[in-house]
């Protein structure tokens, strides 16, 4: 076989893969459905299905020639082809048996590359055993009990039952109208569309950018027009051609200009309809039926009521509502996991559940409804036991996460609420299926992670139930850009109430806490770069305070920031692989200038606000006052500027900063400064030529300069000393005592 | 066409023959010794903190200029912040902060060293690129007893030029490295 046969069978192998599973997962919610013994016509719609499932799974094997399947597809096909026929009658003990050759099919399916095991080998045989003992003896079941000897069974029996009946009912779905394309080609077609929001935003940048070029031109044009009237009052002929010349060229510039800011605008526009557009039509063709989550579902609540005898009906309700394939596949591990809850902590064992008066069977629900917000709401409930209260307050003050005194403040909510963290269990025993306390504070952080919320409710006897409310698609993220001390960051829209500003007489200290009122509520008020951690920076005393109010779940806080700068599409990245987690942020986007700003996770936000809440008034006391001292600092490399920043701005210095020697000279121009730290080896103008034309200016001449450089040559230090500088200092030898110390000496 | 352009050579008698014979003689010279490419370590050769080092240039991607980078609150010290790599947001990390190395010293630290294996990508801060080179796995001793500073296990070697090359798979599979931090729920304190 060359390498293209090799290549071809694989493709083969992974198409039949995808078929048969369908087949599989088609198989297993037709007997969990026969299990629940429905009307006769429903039954026999069942059997019949699966009779269809079976016989195409066996087509599909055989025309990849995996004869395994074949083997053991062909007694079962005949299984469902007797019970059709009325022939054999399928009992609770057949079910076992029916439901352990499909999971055998679908363990076959999930290694089809690898070699049989011997185990496998010997359950294999045992089932094809089974199979046969059990088409063949339960004929005394059926009513019509006639000793078929066409139906006579052999392990490769080749035969075709009621082939002709096949053909003649093909699918509901007509080929050409549908096309099979996989997943991880439509998931990188959608990234792609994504990526495209970053061009936009950039792209709106620019078209702004031009824009602001032509405004710039147009008053320059103006006032060169202005100029010229006055100046025509005295003729000087020779100067007049020259600026004739000028205006000319500006004329022709600022049209040009003009032109291609408008089309670059107009541009933008389509292409703004055109990402969006694209965007949304991509996440549409990304949506599935909730029923692709839940198709599993039966199984696994069987299986599991089977592992701990018991007893209980699964119902789903409201499934076929369209989901963001992307969210449902979020939920997955969540679901299998609120579903273990229910079985293992809430439903009885049907001893007790008698004893309760309750039917023996238990019942799990699990609901599916929209609301107007473009949300799906999600109930899982069972009709168990339910959460004992006390116990959980008991044993999270065992366990530190609450203070006894705290603990007997919260409400049966807010106690209920504590099931969420992380290391926390109720069950006495770590069984198989749940107890190790972590599982539901994963699942609430992976439903907060997708933008939603869960809640729980629990009555003692009565039932559990969980509510997660969510998103139906992952909306693009819209995020309002704030800034918090020096720093901007984004907070995601969805979960900004307001933003407010107030005069500081209305925060008022309760216990210790400041608050504000809003909307006749009482809200906790924290500062942003607290939480974060932020360095404390010089915040002048404001007419007016800026806050935004975040929410989650139905807790408010209002945060205090600088600033809030604008509203913005952003599209939400990872912070790389090193930064799996890190607290209170989400991720980064770049915004349209390139900058990039950190998105902040507004659940976390909350959680350390708690922690936050009372510590400015302790800082406030105890901050230095500052300095008036202005200092520059010139130095093109981002790392040294920012360190230099930090040491003076810790010592009480006001500080701004410069790119380079040219950058410098700009800015000493513009403002008054009482001393320049500079680097030597910068682009465009060093610190030595800084230095010179500082001393050379007429206003600046006596501002103290520091130099500071890697250049150890006793010439440079000489020179440096010749152009003029104050003060040289060594970045090999360099700390910050020795910098300080200086800047002490010269001013 | 060709044969114009072609220049011959004809050797006409026996003597002429002889000539050539020992002219070819005396030019000839024996071949450098190859070393075959598996005995060889390709490295990237940077500062750091007036120390030079080497690293594996198999671990590398690329060599990106620092021009600006965005702090983040709540990492731990040895993670300077993150930055924009033609879209890409990548986390760059201070070797000397992980290390603990003494903070002596204004370095430039205007270059950022993209190290990469299958499982993790991170950005290295470096104060600039000194070069490439190959070293010779051979000529390589494992580590001195008396270095300090940087952690042994994060060294591969120190060849005999006396440069420290340090370790990139170690460096990138490190669990210290990753930072992930949960935070606990504080009813009220």
């Amino acid at each position: 076989m060359d390498s293209s046969d090799v290549e071809f069978n694989k493709r083969l192998l992974k198409t039949f893969r995808v078929e048969a599973e369908e087949h599989i997962q088609t198989i297993t919610s037709g007997l969990i459905e026969l299990e629940k013994s429905p009307a006769p016509e429903k039954c026999t719609q069942l059997i019949e299905t699966m009779f269809r499932e079976v016989h195409s799974l066996k087509g599909a094997a055989r025309s990849v020639n995996l004869r395994e399947f074949e083997m053991v597809c062909q007694p079962l096909e005949t299984v469902f082809s007797r019970v059709k026929l009325n022939q054999i009658a399928l009992e609770s003990g057949s079910f076992d048996l029916l439901h352990r050759v499909v999971d055998f099919l679908g363990g076959l399916v999930a290694t089809l590359e690898e070699k049989r095991t011997p185990a496998q080998r010997s359950l294999q045989k045992e089932l094809i055993g089974q199979l046969g003992i059990f088409s063949n003896n339960n004929s005394s079941a059926s009513v019509s009990v006639q000793p078929e000897p066409g139906c006579k069974l052999s392990q490769d029996s080749y035969e075709e039952p009621e082939i002709e009946d096949l053909k003649l009912q093909p699918k509901g779905v007509t080929a050409g109208q549908f096309v099979r394309v996989s997943v991880a080609k439509l998931d990188s077609l959608l990234f792609q569309a994504e990526e495209m929001i970053q061009t936009k935003v950039t792209t709106q940048q620019l078209v702004m950018e031009l824009r602001e070029i032509k405004n710039t031109l147009a008053s320059y044009s103006l006032s060169s027009r202005q100029w010229k009237t006055r100046q025509n009052a005295s003729k000087t002929s020779d100067s007049n051609e020259f600026v004739n010349w000028c205006e000319n060229h500006l004329d022709t510039l600022h049209a040009r200009i003009d032109a291609v800011s408008h089309a670059a605008e107009q541009d933008f526009r389509v292409m703004r309809r055109i990402v969006d557009d694209h965007l949304e039509a991509m996440k549409e063709v990304l949506m599935l039926p909730a029923a692709s989550l839940t198709e599993t579902f039966p199984k696994i609540i069987r299986d599991l009521a089977q592992q701990q005898g018991k007893e209980i009906d699964l119902v789903i309700s409201g499934d076929d509502i369209d989901i963001d394939r992307r969210i449902l596949e979020e939920l997955k591990d969540p679901f299998i996991h609120l579903m273990r809850n229910c079985t293992d902590h809430g439903i009885e064992k049907p001893g007790r559940r008698k004893e309760l008066n309750k039917p023996a069977a238990g019942k799990v629900a699990i609901a599916f409804a929209t609301n107007e917000n473009r949300q799906v709401e999600i109930s899982i409930s069972d009709d168990g036991s339910g959460i004992d209260c006390d116990l959980i307050r008991k044993l999270a003050i065992k366990n530190g996460a609450v203070s006894s005194e705290a603990a007997e403040k919260l409400d049966s909510r807010e106690i209920l609420a504590l099931v969420f963290q992380s290391g926390f269990t109720t069950s006495p025993i770590i069984t198989d299926l749940s107890g190790r306390g972590l599982g539901l504070a994963i699942v609430s952080e992976k439903v907060e992670k997708l933008g939603g919320s869960i809640a729980i409710e629990s009555k003692s006897d009565v039932g559990t139930t969980f509510r997660l409310l969510l998103p139906i698609s992952l909306a693009t993220f819209r995020g309002v850009v704030v800034r918090a001390g020096e720093q901007l960051f984004v907070i995601p829209t969805a979960s900004v109430i307001r933003t407010l500003r107030i005069k500081p007489e209305e925060i008022q200290t309760v216990e210790n806490r400041e608050t504000i009122r809003h909307n006749e509520k009482i809200l906790s008020l924290v500062h942003l770069s607290d939480v974060l951690g932020l360095p404390e920076t010089s915040s002048s005393a404001l007419s007016m305070i800026t806050m935004v109010v975040l929410a989650t779940g139905d807790s408010q806080i209002a945060f205090v920031v600088d600033e809030v700068l604008e509203e913005l599409q952003v599209l939400v990245k990872g912070l790389g692989r090193q930064l799996s987690r890190v607290r209170n942020i989400t991720g980064a986007t770049i915004l349209g200038n390139g900058r990039v700003v950190a998105v902040l996770n507004v659940p976390d936000l909350m959680k350390s606000a708690n922690q936050f809440a009372s510590i400015r008034k302790h800082c406030e006391s105890e901050k230095t006052p500052k300095s008036s001292t202005k200092v520059l600092i010139a130095e093109d490399s981002i790392t040294s500027r920012t360190l230099l920043k930090n040491i003076l701005e810790s010592a009480g210095f006001q500080v701004a900063t410069a790119v380079d020697g040219a950058d410098a000279f700009a800015r000493l121009r513009n403002g008054a400064f009482d001393l320049v730290v500079s680097d030597v080896d910068m682009p465009r103008m060093s610190g030595f030529e800084l230095t010179a034309k500082i001393r050379a200016d007429k206003k600046l001449g006596e501002l103290p300069v520091v130099l500071v450089t890697a250049l150890e040559s006793r010439d440079d230090r000489e020179r440096g000393v010749d152009v003029g500088a104050n003060a040289y200092i060594i970045k090999s030898s360099f700390d910050q005592s020795n910098l300080l110390d200086v800047i002490k000496k010269l001013i | 066409m060709t044969e114009k352009k072609k220049p011959q050579i004809i050797i006409r008698n026996e003597s002429e023959q002889e000539i050539l014979h020992t002219r070819a003689q005396a030019l000839a010279q024996a071949p450098e010794k190859v070393v075959p490419a598996s005995e060889l370590l390709d490295i990237i050769v940077f500062s750091l903190g007036g120390e030079a080092y080497g690293i594996e240039s198999v671990f590398v991607r690329e060599v990106y200029p620092l021009k600006d980078f965005t702090p983040l609150p709540g990492v731990p010290a040895f993670v300077l912040g993150i930055i924009n790599v033609r879209g890409q947001i990548l986390s760059v990390i201070d070797l000397k902060k992980f290390f603990g190395l003494p903070e002596k010293g204004l370095g430039q630290l205007n270059k950022v060293i993209i190290l990469h294996n299958n499982l993790m990508e991170f950005g290295l801060l470096a104060d600039d690129i000194v070069g490439t080179t190959s070293v010779l796995l051979s000529g390589m001793q494992a580590s001195l007893p008396t270095i300090t500073g940087i952690g042994r296990e994060f060294l591969k070697g120190i060849t005999s030029e006396r440069l420290i090359i340090l370790d990139g798979e170690k460096i990138l599979n490190d669990k210290e490295m990753i930072v992930h931090e949960e935070i606990a729920f504080m009813a009220s304190k």
